[in-house]
């Protein structure tokens, strides 16, 4: 499935300002690639790619680096992210309760794959392992709302619902 | 010094040895695939697994591992063995095993092991790699389905190329030597990651599916590019040089080359090389026998008479043809009209280093360069003229903490070393700096007392008055904190080292420059102390050479600028042109142009039909490097054997023959090869004594100089600014050298043609973007040249690089240090 539009979004002019300002905070301190990537992530969402740039040129850092860091903890996203983030937990407990039918049906409602965004950057969906609570088997969580027990039904519900949702 | 025992051998190693090196010193080898001795150890792959009797229950990886006193070693236990082969069967589990088709075969670490440990069966079974292969640049495939995460390309590429393309990226299984977000390579191409690949990973793509590794005749020389001298090996087969093979072991570089010298040999069997004499007739340029042609030459040469002929004799010659060449002028032809590099790209040599320290030469070599506590860099970024050198300073920054200090009119790659500090001054102001920087060693009382001996130091230190750095602070926009600062550094560094990059990019003040280092360097007692003094880096692979067979006007002979200049008023009536090409790489196109059309008899000597043999009465087919013996001498005075490896090319003769022939044909010597010629050398020329070619062996040989310094005050005056407009500085693209690599595959694939930079600022008031194309222009001509913004320029300055033939940028140059241009879009 195609994420084109949230892929050149990155393209995009993105307004450094804020990454600029997050730089300056760490500028002087040992060891700032990490919170300075961090605090990159918390002001745009994710880590957009002229920011990696930036970051480079300002922490004399090569940019390949960087990558390496941003693709070896999963704490980091390279691309846009959904306003809503969908889990759908895809644990031993959920998988036995039937969550690849969950995770089918988000695929067909929402027309996007595993770790991918909705063109218009409403949600974002991934499968995750055991989110702790198997005892609600299949599991589902949006942000950080849970739902438990999951149903193709219950799947239709949470689309609507936050397909409605102010994106502000 | 530590005491141990591997292998029921004694060995004492240093006490910062590993048990690898340890091993090693007793020549015994111990497998490795991810250590290499130029990198920082990194222990990932396990083959080097050994057994210590202390350290028992467990394997230990040699290479990571200090030696302790008293350690006993095995290399060679039935469970290593069984252990190295479990290493080996994980690796080929996912590897492709595609030898039949790959390049590294015969020469893949991975595949001799397999077979030193007869893997011939796997306990396991597995998927293999399904990854995508790198095809998008023409230099380096990269097929990460045959990587053994071994990490030595991206620890080559960070630790000694400073470039940083490559790092392992994404988690688990997943995880690869990647490059930014995983994107195809774009990088300096210097190919240091495929030498060290232990496999078939990284290759080379001119030379894919050439050759198999062992069929080819592999011949040590010496790169025929710039002057820092790097060793290479040439493979060879079919009278064709195929690729350059990798040799660890190969010269203070350990093997290491740059893009042109790993990716820029393709000159040697290009399709465009001369392959017949030409001679012009009814206006056009003929095919001619060599008889006919030779005749013509030494008949032309010889009836314009001793005053009314010259020559221009590339540095790219071998010693032997430069003092062939040399002897041809002098002793047949009885001119001293003879130069060579525009006149000035040699004179901080021939005329600085010679007044100002009694020999031609620099005091100090180029392993220096680590050796030293303080390095200043001057003029321009050391690493776009000879990058291997750039790497010998990243070395010295980095593993040695070396102080680097860069003086230069713009920033370059080594500016962003760690720690570096750049100091940017106005384009044409570095004499001035350099002699404030002398005032404030002179002022604080940091004179260094050896300077005392010196002769001239009085009248230096008041020649210095009018350089305070307040003064030159107000000239070259540099607070005077900051050369008090840097003057200091310099003067209290134990041992610090100056680098003077040469070039025919960098028209101007050589000499006086050179000059006024080597003054400061007196000033502060840094010559002739280990790691200290002056390295002057003559631009070309035999610059050094050209200079000290005199390839250069003596007596009363004509410099290279009044030869055309007198070609131009009809004094000199022929004219010898030998690997130059004028016409691109001197200042002042138009005039150099008009000059050689005047001139009566023109003859060219090269490989190639350049822009100045189209407008020759007679062409000379001569060889490339490949096809000589000889010698080079780089920078630092090293003395290096070339050796030939393939025949010449179609009718083409070597400079040597060429040159040979003609002084026979005119009544002069005749020699039956070069190292005939080299005898006479060794008797002739000045440090030189003694050499012969067994002696040179593979390592070469460094000539000896003896220091008689004094102080030759160098007077500077502001330059001024022209209202409205930028400064234009030319120089080198870190890829290219002179005019000859235009027509390597390495060079002209990083950089094919010329550009402009900007600065970011220059280009916002402009409304320029990369890749525009802007109009500069000077005294009445122009030039359109694509444009780039980035961050090393400063406002106000551009700079242009010289290697190209279209929209050459002598065309609006005249050989000032800067030309003041318009620019448009
Ligand atoms: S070719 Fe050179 S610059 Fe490019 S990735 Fe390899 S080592 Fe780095
Ligand atoms: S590409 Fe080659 S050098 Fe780089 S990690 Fe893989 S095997 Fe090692
Ligand atoms: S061009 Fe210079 S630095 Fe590059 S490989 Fe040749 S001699 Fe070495
Ligand atoms: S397996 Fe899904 S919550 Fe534990
Ligand atoms: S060679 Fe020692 S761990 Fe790789």
């Amino acid at each position: 499935m195609s994420n084109a539009p949230a892929e050149e979004l990155q393209t995009q002019e993105i307004d450094l300002t804020a990454a600029n300002q997050v730089i300056d905070k760490f500028l002087t301190l040992p060891g700032n690639l990490m919170p300075v990537l961090q605090g990159i992530q918390e002001e745009y969402g994710y880590v957009p790619k002229p920011t990696i740039d930036l970051v480079a040129e300002r922490l004399n850092v090569y940019p390949s680096q960087i990558y390496g860091v941003l693709t070896f903890y999963a704490q980091f996203h390279l691309k846009p992210r959904g306003k809503f983030i969908i889990r759908v937990c895809v644990g031993t407990a959920c998988h036995v309760q039937g969550a690849e039918r969950i995770v089918e049906t988000f695929f067909d409602k929402l027309h996007i794959g595993h770790a991918e965004t909705t063109p218009d950057l409403r949600f974002t969906f991934e499968k995750v392992a055991c989110l702790g609570a198997c005892g609600m088997a299949p599991l589902a969580m949006v942000n950080d709302d849970t739902f438990g027990k999951m149903t193709v039904q219950k799947v239709e519900e949470i689309v609507a619902d936050y397909g409605q949702r102010p994106m502000k | 010094m530590v005491n141990l025992t591997i292998d029921d051998k004694k060995v004492t190693v240093p006490k910062d040895a590993t048990i690898y090196d340890a091993a090693k010193s007793a020549g015994i080898r111990i497998p490795i695939l991810c250590h290499d001795k130029k990198l920082h150890p990194f222990g990932g792959c396990r083959m080097c697994l050994v057994e210590v009797e202390q350290m028992k229950g467990r394997l230990i990886p040699a290479c990571t591992t200090p030696v302790t006193e008293g350690m006993i070693v095995k290399t060679t236990t039935p469970e290593i063995i069984n252990a190295r082969k479990l290493v080996l069967e994980l690796l080929l589990l996912k590897h492709p095993v595609d030898c039949p088709v790959c390049d590294a075969a015969g020469d893949c670490d991975l595949q001799n092991l397999t077979y030193e440990y007869k893997v011939n069966t796997n306990q396991f079974t597995d998927e293999k790699f399904n990854h995508k292969i790198d095809y998008e640049n023409p230099l380096i495939e990269r097929d990460m389905n045959r990587c053994i995460h071994c990490g030595k390309c991206a620890r080559i590429c960070d630790e000694i190329v400073s470039f940083g393309a490559y790092t392992f990226i994404n988690r688990g299984i997943e995880a690869k030597m990647g490059t930014e977000f995983d994107g195809p390579l774009n990088c300096e191409f210097c190919g240091s990651c495929v030498s060290v690949c232990p496999v078939g990973a990284l290759v080379s793509r001119p030379f894919k599916f050439k050759a198999r590794w062992w069929s080819l005749n592999k011949v040590k020389s010496v790169c025929s590019y710039c002057g820092t001298g790097c060793q290479l090996t040439l493979g060879v087969k079919g009278n064709k040089v195929l690729t350059t093979v990798y040799d660890e072991n190969q010269g203070f570089h350990n093997g290491q080359l740059c893009t042109r010298g790993r990716f820029g040999y393709q000159f040697v069997n290009s399709d465009k090389r001369l392959s017949t004499p030409l001679v012009r007739k009814n206006g056009r340029l003929e095919p001619a026998t060599w008889d006919e042609a030779l005749a013509a030459v030494a008949e032309g040469l010889k009836s314009a008479g001793s005053d009314a002929v010259a020559g221009l004799v590339s540095p790219r010659l071998t010693n032997e043809e430069l003092y062939l060449a040399r002897k041809l002028f002098k002793d047949v032809l009885g001119s001293n009209n003879l130069d060579h590099s525009a006149g000035y790209a040699h004179s901080a040599l021939s005329h600085g280093a010679m007044e100002s320290l009694g020999f031609a030469a620099s005091p100090s070599t180029v392993t220096d360069i680590q050796k030293s506590d303080l390095l200043l860099v001057v003029k321009t970024d050391a690493y776009e003229t000879h990058p291997v050198l750039g790497f010998e300073i990243n070395l010295g920054v980095k593993r040695k903490g070396v102080d680097l200090r860069v003086i230069s009119d713009k920033k370059g790659k080594l500016s962003r070393l760690p720690k570096a500090k750049t100091y940017v001054y106005k384009p044409g102001n570095e004499i001035l700096l350099v002699n404030a920087l002398a005032k404030v060693i002179v002022d604080n009382n940091l004179t260094d007392p050896s300077a005392m001996g010196v002769a001239g130091l009085e009248e230096y230190n008041k020649s210095l008055e009018g350089y305070s750095p307040a003064q030159a602070a107000e000239v070259c926009g540099i607070a005077a904190e900051e050369i008090i600062g840097l003057a200091t550094d310099y003067a209290k560094a134990d041992k610090a080292l100056i680098l003077l990059p040469l070039g025919l990019g960098y028209p101007g003040h050589d000499k006086a420059l050179a000059q006024a280092l080597i003054n400061l360097a007196l000033v502060a007692g840094k010559i002739g102390k280990e790691g200290s003094g002056v390295l002057i880096m003559g631009e070309k692979n035999n610059s050094q050479g050209a200079v000290d067979m005199g390839v250069y006007p003596a007596g009363n002979g004509k410099g290279a600028t009044d030869i055309i200049a007198s070609c131009a008023a009809g004094a000199t009536k022929a004219l010898y042109v030998v690997g130059e090409n004028p016409v691109v790489s001197y200042p002042n196109r138009k005039k150099v142009a008009d000059a050689l059309d005047k001139v009566g008899f023109l003859v060219v000597q090269d490989l190639f039909l350049t822009e100045t043999a189209e407008k020759a009465h007679v062409v000379l087919p001569a060889c490339s490097f490949a096809e000589k013996d000889g010698t080079f001498t780089s920078v630092g005075r090293m003395v290096q054997r070339v050796r030939k490896a393939i025949k010449p090319i179609g009718a083409s003769r070597s400079d040597f023959d060429i040159l040979n022939e003609l002084s026979s044909r005119l009544g002069g010597a005749s020699f039956a090869d070069s190292s005939q010629v080299f005898v006479e050398i060794a008797r002739e020329v000045a440090g030189y004594n003694g050499l012969t070619y067994d002696k040179l062996g593979d390592e070469g040989a460094l000539v000896p100089v003896a220091v008689k310094g004094r102080f030759v005050p160098v007077a500077a005056s502001p330059v001024k600014a022209e209202a409205g407009k930028y400064a234009l500085v030319t120089g080198s693209a870190l890829y290219h050298c002179g005019t000859m690599s235009r027509f390597g595959q390495g060079p002209m694939h990083v950089c094919p043609e010329g550009y402009a930079e900007f600065s970011r600022e220059d280009a916002a008031v402009l409304k320029i973007q990369d890749n525009d194309l802007v109009k500069l222009t000077s005294a009445g001509a122009e030039i359109n040249l694509k444009a780039k913004v980035n961050m090393r320029m400063p406002k106000g300055v551009v700079f242009a690089p010289y290697h190209f033939g279209e929209e050459s940028i002598n065309n609006i140059t005249d050989g000032s240090p800067v030309t003041w241009v318009a620019v448009s879009k």
